[in-house]
């Protein structure tokens, strides 16, 4: 495999938890980490229907001199060769583009707002319109440093999360590690959503990964996540509804995101999955 | 919501798919009034601030006015909307070759509000590039919204500029040309209507809500061969000051980055120095538009050295302003300086040449402006139409012709890159339709590479390579390390024939004997133009990939000229 995970550090010590949340992802999928040292508080993402800017937070420019080294050290300590990513092309002088071709891109809860807001219930905006418009898959790492022992995958049946369901296999097939399925029965019984799965042409593979799949129809929402791993990583589809959808019944992922401390990996509606 | 999206899919693909010109003209009507309408609003409102101000512009603590408007408007682009300060022209033509006019809905109105508060406070420069940068994104921004592709969403772009300089000036052939001739760089019969439709709709929103129709009022003109000979002196000085003003502003800006203040001490350092300035010459405070209409009317009092002085001072001013951090566009100081240059041409031929019966200094003032405006940009047909616009000066425009061909010609010899393609051009990114560096940006490394390539592994004996050699059409072998499978270098055929000759050397020679180690390789992130620059320098017509020593694939020379001309046949196609 040669998987990329774009990763933008942060020369803090809560930078560092993200960044070896984003090394230890890497070892597990046999990825190369692309790091990025930001030399300006604002960068851009084109998409192909869409730019995006990023707008750092300060802490991300924290003492430049020591940011290289630091990143260095940290991948010795994990046996991780990198790549350092330099922009080639700049929209404006102080405005880099950041090319948007990686497999997958990491980024704490929030990136433009300071460290104090950044914890569980708060998705900065921006991570929110990288998830929507992204073409690869967000790792929203946890808080503090978590490694995953296992992978959780959050399947209602729709579009998106079939999705999340091939992206949940790519990364057990790379990793090694089985997945766990978890279903709140909102549309139908098993038979419905194992219909779903099963039609899908990648279920074959599917089911060689999958090591167990966990139907809830009773209790809350919230009972479920409860009984989710504390150490698994999430894999979810997230955004596929509509803005009215949206606003009126709130989005799974930032309920889910709020409730659980997990490391979690987003899938969003640009995002196409495939099992290379 | 859901409904809205699926009916307008159907809708497309019905009556669309395979002719869009309807829906272009549409967008491009919606787009001219979006754009028109950003335009007019920081007309009035700059003619607001500007009369609110007006009462204390006497007093001499006035002069810190500009310095206090370009301390707001830097804080405003750099704290609240977080955008790169400059007047974003580049930013757009940047976007258009590059990006398929992918431009940020922020750029929509950053830009009006921070030159609101640069011009407004008395900043030398004008709210044009603003309005180009403020169109432009209405324009991408609804190409987005209706799920256009490139092609289509670069025509909004186009629509976006020309119905917000259509409504700026009133002058929509202007604002169809500047958007062909500086933003797109190209002519194409499908992007021509909606622009011109777009123009047409700028137009008529600043006629319906500002019912003035010309910018700059005048009397007839009666321009005779003495003054076409005239032209010919002139189009040299507007050059030579195109050229003066061009380097002086890239000057300021390089010398202002280099500092190591921060951005709004910058702005505030720019704004004191227009206020210091404006004490001796208040002709460099803003737009200046009212002494432009002094000197077409004829009626500017300043004698011929002051108005040399006057030149300097607003080139000076115009490059403090937007150099140190102010925001705001060059067309208006163009206006003004090249007016200036007309003026101060038009007292030194008299003064010579005394008993010759030239034209009014008016008309000089008219052709002083087209060819600063023709020689700054390099874009003549936009100098003779705009000033034919805004002047309402038909009976000028064989002189017009003349110096603003004359003006850019000139310009160009001595500085090739305008003033808004000089940092493109400086950073490599210059990439119009159909030239090479553009195709070769639009060519993806991914489509040219070629990985179901046979490769062997380093300890493989001469013998098994002859075999596999039979069974592969490749002139080239990637060499990999057995266990690692790490790239360890190329086989090229051509260059082991001795050994083939030879059967003896069958079983005595392994591949790692003789494989080339110091081969150039190309990366996955490097541009086409680097890779091509690799085959260049080591002679190959096939390049190895790779990355962190793993073998991705190969790049051949026959690969990139197929793509090469599938680009350039779809980049220069009349449609």
């Amino acid at each position: 495999m040669d998987y990329k995970l774009l990763h933008i550090f942060r020369n803090t010590p809560f930078g560092r938890e993200t960044f070896l949340q984003s090394l230890y992802f890497c070892k597990r999928i046999k990825a190369t980490p692309v790091v990025y040292i930001p030399e300006n508080d604002k960068f851009l993402f084109y998409f192909s229907s869409d730019v995006i800017q990023v707008d750092l937070d300060h802490s991300y420019l924290t003492d430049p001199d020591t940011a290289e080294e630091h990143a260095r050290d940290l991948l010795a300590d994990e046996g991780l060769k990198s790549i350092f990513y330099r922009p080639k092309n700049f929209t404006a002088s102080t405005l880099p583009d950041i090319s948007p071709n990686f497999d997958f891109f990491c980024c704490p809860r929030s990136i433009s707002d300071l460290s104090s807001k950044i914890g569980l219930g708060y998705l900065g905006p921006k991570v929110r319109r990288i998830i929507k418009h992204a073409t690869f898959p967000v790792f929203i790492t946890s808080p503090v440093f978590k490694p995953w022992e296992s992978i959780a995958v959050f399947f209602g049946g729709s579009e998106n999360a079939v999705n999340a369901l091939k992206l949940g296999v790519k990364i057990s097939l790379a990793s090694g590690v089985p997945l766990e399925i978890y279903t709140y029965m909102e549309k139908g019984d098993q038979e419905y959503y194992k219909k779903i799965a099963e039609n899908e042409a990648f279920w074959e593979l599917a089911d060689q990964q999958i090591r167990d799949w966990h139907f809830y129809e009773q209790g809350s929402f919230d009972s479920m996540l409860y009984s989710v791993p504390h150490n698994g990583l999430i894999v979810l589809g997230a955004y596929g509804h509509g803005v009215v959808k949206e606003v009126l019944f709130g989005s799974k992922l930032e309920h889910i995101q709020s409730t659980l401390a997990n490391n979690l990996l987003v899938s969003g509606p640009k995002n196409k999955i495939s099992l290379r | 919501m859901a409904f809205v999206k699926t009916s307008y899919i159907f809708l497309y693909n019905r009556l669309f798919r395979h002719d869009d010109r309807l829906l272009m003209i549409a967008a491009g009507v919606v787009t001219g009034i979006c754009s028109g309408l950003a335009a007019v609003a920081l007309r009035l409102s700059l003619e607001w601030i500007i009369e609110c101000l007006h009462p204390v512009r006497h007093y001499t603590w006035a002069i810190v006015l500009p310095g206090i408007g370009a301390v707001l408007s830097s804080l405003y682009l750099n704290k609240i909307v977080k955008e790169a300060p400059g007047h974003g022209v580049p930013e757009v033509i940047y976007a258009v070759s590059r990006y398929g006019g992918l431009l940020r809905f922020r750029s929509s109105f950053s830009r009006l509000i921070s030159s609101f508060l640069t011009i407004g406070s008395g900043g030398s420069a004008g709210p044009e590039a603003p309005v180009v940068m403020s169109g432009s994104a209405i324009g991408s921004n609804i190409a987005k919204v209706l799920g256009l592709n490139d092609r289509q969403r670069v025509t909004l772009v186009g629509c976006g500029t020309s119905g917000a300089i259509a409504a700026i000036f009133n002058a929509p052939i202007a604002g169809l040309i500047f958007a062909a001739e500086v933003i797109l760089g190209e002519w194409k019969f499908v992007n021509i209507i909606p622009i011109a439709i777009a123009a047409v709709a700028g137009a008529e929103v600043s006629q319906a809500i500002i019912p003035e129709q010309v910018l700059f009022n005048h009397e007839p003109f009666r321009l005779g061969i003495i003054d076409s000979s005239a032209c010919l002196g002139l189009a040299l000085g507007t050059a030579l000051v195109s050229v003066l003003f061009t380097k002086i502003m890239r000057q300021s800006g390089r010398f202002a980055k280099g500092t190591k203040v921060p951005v709004w001490c910058r702005a505030a350092i720019g704004g004191s120095v227009v206020g210091l300035i404006s004490m001796k010459f208040p002709v460099v405070l803003g737009e200046g538009y009212s002494y432009i209409q002094s000197m077409i009317s004829g009626t500017f009092s300043m004698g011929l050295i002051l108005t040399g002085i006057a030149v300097i001072a607003k080139v000076v001013a115009t490059s403090a302003t937007l150099g140190w951090g102010g925001s705001g566009g060059i067309f208006a100081p163009c206006l003004l300086i090249g007016s200036l240059t007309g003026t101060m041409f038009h007292q030194l031929i008299v003064s010579l040449f005394p008993e010759t019966g030239f034209a009014g200094s008016g008309a000089y003032a008219l052709l002083g402006m087209t060819g600063l405006i023709s020689g700054v940009m390099q874009a003549p047909l936009t100098g003779i139409f705009l000033i034919v616009e805004i002047t309402g000066g038909y009976e000028t425009i064989l002189p017009l012709i003349l110096v603003s061909s004359l003006s850019s010609t000139i310009t160009h010899y001595i500085e090739p890159a305008s003033f808004y393609f000089k940092e493109l051009i400086d950073r490599g990114q210059f990439l119009r339709p159909g030239t090479d560096a553009r195709i070769l940006a639009d060519l993806n490394l991914g489509e040219l590479l070629e990985t179901k390539v046979h490769t062997a592994p380093e300890n493989m004996l001469f013998r098994d390579f002859i075999e596999l050699i039979k069974i592969s059409e490749q002139n080239y072998f990637p060499i990999l390390e057995e266990d690692t499978n790490r790239f360890r270098g190329i086989i090229k055929i051509s260059a082991i024939r001795r050994y083939v000759l030879d059967p003896g050397m069958y079983d005595m020679v392994f591949i790692n004997q003789i494989m080339d180690t110091r081969i150039l390789a190309a990366s996955m992130t490097d541009d086409l133009q680097e890779v091509l620059n690799l085959m260049d320098a080591d002679a190959m017509d096939t390049i190895p990939v790779v990355e962190e020593d793993r073998f991705i694939g190969m790049i051949s020379k026959t690969k990139i000229l197929d793509l090469y001309r599938r680009e350039l046949m779809m980049q220069t196609s009349p449609h």
